[in-house]
């Protein structure tokens, strides 16, 4: 790795800096020193205030105490305007593009090159903007065609427009929020990969994340934060993942939370020649038969769109099958809709948990009953009782350690994803069902919380519930099932004891591989 | 009457005249949504345009010579500051103080009918002293354009035109062109449709949504004080004839998109006017031609529930924008 020991010009100083929201210290009198031309890691897990930073040194928030330095002068930033005049850009986790606007209207948007007609009216030269952008995307290999729509675009263009749009502002220091957040694997290698080649043509770069290997990959310093405190700040080739991840979670981690089953008891879901279609007759789900049992997990690993999602809102009743027999302990689920099935003893934790699990704008306690608010003791006469509400909803949070700046009132929507998938879970278990339907638990969530739900789906499963687990981490996969079903294309090419397969063996069936080959 | 003796030329000239100003209103709600402030009170600001225009005429009517036609541009000039002036209530309500947009609109349609009703009443009673609902306007001149008028068939479309149609095809010429090429109109549009991405590039939203919420009701007033000269002459609470949320579905039909909503207005006014000229031909009752009245609002429904599904809004119409929800 290029590294540039001998400049240690330092571009970006913070002292001191705290930031209170309502109920929470997001920032506690942190220090940092950011030198020009390195790649600084910002970790933590979510929640741990590296946004919160971040958002100050661009402007968005301002600091209640502590002071920011640029090349060494005290500056105060007011806004992202002053950010950016200060050559600071950032690449939000969400990105602000406008969907029908052209690459380079997005990118010229608060900074556009005007000219004259007839030397009199004045318009915005879109043409020589466009010029402009294709040089600098050619500059950094970021092949981006300026005169396409953003909503005809993908997740990773739309993020490499975000990178011209700080590159044709001059940015010295590029400010990434959790950017691999939304990428497959390949397409996180070529962004590591630019943000390598930015940092060697001299930009300055500040990587928020709260995964490992992407930090021990393109990161030259790490920045730990726990809870809002800075607890550590090291070189990269002076740490090891397991290291940083302790800092990380404040307690040594045990990757493997394996635990054998104790017993396997009678089936709960039985699933016979289920067939799902998509709106142009092509099956999702072809021809997939398979039994989970009491006290077993069943996963189902596989490529990401071979039909896994589709068969658990099928099981679940959100999508209608279009042939075979899903059977909850011996009884047709068919003519049952998604509330008759959850009453006879589905939980279904959504992949999607933002849309289909959660209403982002209500709060915690209304969503922890988002189930049951019609039955008693949440509803009475026809009329909601707050106080059961309030009472289920602080079980929860004590039980399942949900952490929310206003308890019980809090609006979902400013939790952070754990805690969101934390509720979700707790309501789900909460249930009391047979059956309990996890797809992709802990997508997009740190250390600590991954932990917390494994934990969770093992007790589950040790207190005789049956598991159906679809998951397209293979990690996952081979640390949590008893049994582990494979789909490809739709169908389910493998059922087998996990005890049975290996991972590699795994990874083939998951390419398509079968056992005559 | 037989079906030989219809005036076809007053059937283009005044579905001209009425899908002028109903076009400059219709820009004028294309400001504000494209903007992302929902604007159901063109109504009301086109109606307090007009009053203010033709409070200009009433109060002035002493300073200008006799057949001037000055009055009439200059109350053109006012009923867009009037407009402008009672959007801002519209802007604040909405932008600072995040009111519903729907209800302020709808308060602010209701308020104008009041208002303008009240004021003109007690502004004849107290100062011009004679109690009157109305103020009386000039009429306005109509002009044959040389050469034009002569080609065949379309010509008519050029014959005893209404001055305000120049001014709104001017006017509209260059909303049109500062909402397509410069750098407020981007902004604008942007603000409609990703206000989180304008704030990001360093502008100040509301600023934005403002001045165009204001943009709204000038254009809408303008619209409204050609309605007084072409359909009445004066000015009184009958100018309320649901024009403003005519002009509404014009844009809607029109997707949002000047040159498109142009094209709905032309269909609404020429509606409108075939049905007056041709309805004699039928021997029709008064009764029918109040009915004939609602032929746009007709053409309106149809149109919308054919082609309604096509349309696509701007992104955040109606949507608060509040800093600190991320």
């Amino acid at each position: 790795m290029p590294k540039k020991e001998q400049q240690h010009e330092i571009l970006l100083e913070v002292k001191g800096v705290t930031k209170r929201f309502p109920g929470i210290v997001a920032c506690d009198e942190i220090n940092l020193e950011i030198r020009k031309g390195e790649i600084y890691a910002l970790l933590g897990e979510n929640g741990a205030g590296k946004s919160t930073l971040a958002s100050m040194i661009f402007g968005l928030y301002q600091p209640d105490e502590g002071q920011i330095f640029i090349r060494g002068e005290e500056v105060q930033i007011d806004s992202p305007n002053e950010a950016v005049a200060l050559d600071i850009g950032m690449v939000h986790q969400h990105f602000k593009l406008i969907s029908n606007y052209s690459v380079t209207e997005n990118i010229i948007l608060g900074d556009e090159p005007k000219k004259r007609a007839l030397g009199i009216f004045p318009y915005v030269d879109i043409k020589s903007a466009e010029a402009h952008i294709e040089n600098l995307s050619q500059d950094y290999g970021l092949e981006v065609d300026p005169r396409a729509i953003i909503s005809d675009l993908g997740v990773s263009t739309q993020q490499r427009v975000e990178i011209l749009k700080m590159l044709y502002r001059d940015a010295e220091l590029l400010i990434f929020d959790e950017p691999t957040a939304m990428l497959t694997p390949q397409e996180i290698e070529s962004l590591l990969k630019v943000i390598k080649n930015l940092r060697d043509q001299g930009k300055t770069i500040i990587f928020i994340t709260h995964k490992l290997d992407e930090v021990m990959e393109v990161c030259d310093r790490c920045a730990i934060l726990v809870r809002g405190k800075l607890v550590d700040v090291s070189k990269i080739e002076d740490t090891n993942p397991r290291e940083m991840a302790a800092k990380m979670v404040g307690r040594d981690i045990d990757f493997s939370a394996k635990r054998p089953a104790k017993t396997v008891g009678e089936t709960v879901l039985e699933v016979q020649n289920l067939r799902v279609e998509d709106g142009t007759g092509f099956p999702r789900v072809n021809d997939v038969s398979f039994d989970v049992h009491a006290g077993e997990i069943f996963a189902v690993a596989g490529v990401s769109g071979s039909g896994q999602t589709e068969l658990a809102d099928a099981v679940a009743g959100l999508i209608k099958a279009k042939g075979g027999k899903v059977k909850l302990r011996g009884q047709d689920l068919a003519k049952l809709n998604v509330r008759k099935r959850s009453e006879s003893g589905i939980a279904y934790i959504p992949e999607d948990r933002q849309s289909v699990g959660l209403i982002l704008d209500f709060p915690l306690d209304q969503n922890l009953a988002l189930k049951s608010y019609y039955q008693a003791p949440y509803c009475k006469t026809s009329l909601l009782k707050p106080q059961a509400f309030s009472e289920h909803a602080n079980e929860l949070i004590d039980g399942f350690d949900i952490r929310c700046a206003r308890g019980a009132k809090t609006t979902v929507r400013e939790m952070s994803g754990g805690n969101q998938q934390k509720a979700i879970v707790g309501r789900e278990i909460d249930q009391d069902a047979d059956l309990l339907i996890f797809v992709q638990p802990t997508r997009g969530l740190d250390i600590g919380a991954i932990m917390a739900i494994r934990e969770r789906i093992l007790d589950e499963r040790d207190k005789g519930k049956a598991v159906l687990l679809i998951s397209l981490e293979l990690d996952e996969v081979m640390d949590l099932a008893d049994t582990i079903g494979v789909m490809y294309a739709g169908q389910m090419l493998k059922v087998a004891p996990a005890s049975e397969l290996s991972t590699n063996k795994v990874g083939e069936y998951m390419m398509g591989v079968t056992d005559d080959e | 009457m037989s079906i030989l003796d219809v005036n076809y030329a007053a059937i283009l000239v005044d579905g001209l005249s009425f899908a002028l100003p109903l076009l400059i209103i219709a820009i004028g709600g294309i400001y504000s949504e494209r903007s992302g402030v929902v604007n159901l009170a063109l109504e009301g600001l086109l109606g307090f345009g007009a009053f203010v225009g033709a409070l200009f005429v009433a109060s002035t009517i002493g300073l200008f010579a006799v057949n001037s036609d000055l009055p009439m541009y200059l109350s053109f000039l006012f009923a867009a500051l009037g407009g402008a002036l009672f959007a801002v209530i519209h802007a604040t309500l909405c932008i600072k103080f995040m009111a519903n947009q729907v209800i302020s609109g709808v308060v602010i349609n209701i308020l104008s009918v009041a208002l303008t009703g009240f004021l003109t009443s007690t502004i004849n009673a107290n100062f011009f002293g004679a109690a009157s609902e109305r103020f009386t306007l000039q009429t306005s001149p109509r002009w044959d354009i040389p050469f034009l008028m002569e080609i065949p068939i379309l010509g008519a479309a050029f014959t005893r035109v209404y001055p305000f149609m120049f001014i709104i095809l001017l006017v509209a010429a260059f909303f049109w062109y500062l909402l397509y090429k410069t750098r407020f109109g981007l902004h604008v549009r942007a603000a409609g449709d990703n206000p989180h991405a304008l704030d990001a590039a360093g502008i100040n939203v509301a600023r934005v949504r403002f001045w165009a919420v204001v943009i709204s009701g000038a254009l809408a007033g303008i619209g409204g004080m050609s309605f007084a000269y072409s359909i009445s002459t004066d000015f009184s609470p009958a100018i309320y004839m649901g024009y403003g949320f005519l002009a509404i579905a014009a844009l809607i039909f029109g997707n949002w998109k000047i040159v498109p909503t142009f094209a709905a207005c032309l269909i609404f006014g020429l509606t409108r006017s075939a049905a007056f000229q041709l309805l004699p031909v039928f021997d029709a009752s008064a009764a029918v031609i109040d009915l004939a009245m609602t032929a746009p609002f007709i053409v309106t429904l149809l149109l919308l529930a054919l082609f309604g599904k096509k349309n696509r809004m701007p992104r955040a119409l109606g949507e608060v924008y509040d800093k600190s929800k991320r």
